[in-house]
């Protein structure tokens, strides 16, 4: 059997000279390609410039899209934002395929800043480890109650008093 | 030079193996995660009809048991109104975030394949349909395409 339909999405991180970051997300499957290209400021976490470019879609007026990407520049990287951008970029007077990718490039920034920590995470003894966990959680809050593992009624919490 | 300091990539790909069926296979790999999915969704009504995921690379003791949580995602339509956003609860709060956002690209790519697939096969067998004429067809076959953006909310009307 071949495939009916093929998809590749990827996303990148680079740290750039002055602070920043340059994150790219690219979308290429069977009936669209596109990509998005932010500036995020550091340390306060605002997308300070964007762009973007369909390269191919089922209509030409997706075009139309593209302008809708400026209406993210100023917004801070934290609660809210993906709302934020599926709102302003999205939904049915949008483009939810661009609002995607930006969607991704905001889960790379996260991603890019919680990866130094899990490297740390390697060398937790998670058995007994409650020290390592505390410091994670301190660094990471918001991985409090995200997934099945810092759910609050996890074993890896369970030497952990979570603090209001 | 300038290095990476995150990257992710994500493989989807869907065969048909009736025309009632969508057998999606996708792949996620970061600098962190590696996992894959297995999903099937059937016509006429778009229902997930089974999952099943395996890690590669995790980063807890507490991530495997997160697989389990995929059934939450079985019998769900994927044209379900808030369909996003409950699979973010029920599959990635509940279990894993990236099995979630695995999930959802490979439903992504389900209803892609759904909108676009017959022009791509019409194309392939050289008749080129009217693409109005078209769409009008997938608005009342694919649930949710009409408002689904700025373009087709304005052929929509």
């Amino acid at each position: 059997m071949v495939l009916s339909y093929i998809r590749n999405k990827y996303a990148t991180t680079v740290d750039l000279e002055d602070g920043s970051l340059l994150i790219r997300a690219t979308l290429e499957d069977s009936f669209f390609a596109a990509t998005v290209e932010m500036e995020v400021k550091v340390p306060d976490l605002e997308i300070a410039s964007i762009k973007g470019e369909i390269s191919r879609a089922f209509n030409k007026e997706c075009q139309e899209a593209i302008p809708l990407l400026q209406r993210v520049v100023g917004l801070l990287i934290g609660s809210g934002v993906n709302r934020a951008i599926s709102d302003l970029v999205g939904g049915s007077e949008g483009c939810p395929r661009l609002a995607d990718l930006v969607l991704e490039c905001i889960d790379e920034v996260i991603l890019r800043f919680t990866l130094p920590n899990i490297r740390d995470t390697q060398s937790i003894d998670w058995e007994k480890g409650a020290e390592g966990v505390k410091e994670m959680l301190r660094k990471n809050p918001s991985m409090l109650g995200s997934c099945i593992a810092f759910a609050k009624d996890s074993p890896l919490l369970q030497w952990v008093e979570l603090e209001k | 030079m300038s290095t990476l300091t995150f990257a992710r990539n994500k493989i989807v790909g869907i065969e048909c193996p009736d025309e009632n069926t969508f057998l999606a296979h996708g792949i996620l790999e970061d600098y962190v995660y590696a996992l894959e999915l297995d999903v099937e969704v059937k016509l006429p009504d778009f229902k997930i009809t089974s999952v099943h995921g395996i890690w590669k690379r995790y980063t807890t003791p507490e991530c495997p048991k997160a697989i389990a949580k995929l059934q939450n995602a079985v019998g769900l339509h994927i044209t379900e109104k808030e369909f996003a956003r409950k699979i973010r609860r029920i599959v990635g709060k509940e279990g894993c975030t990236h099995f979630a956002n695995l999930l959802l690209e490979c439903c992504d790519g389900i209803m892609q394949l759904a909108a676009y697939g017959e022009w791509k096969e019409l194309e392939e067998r050289k008749v080129t349909p009217q693409r109005d004429a078209y769409l009008k067809e997938k608005f009342e076959s694919v649930p949710g395409l009409r408002d689904s953006c700025m373009v087709y909310s304005r052929m929509g009307k």
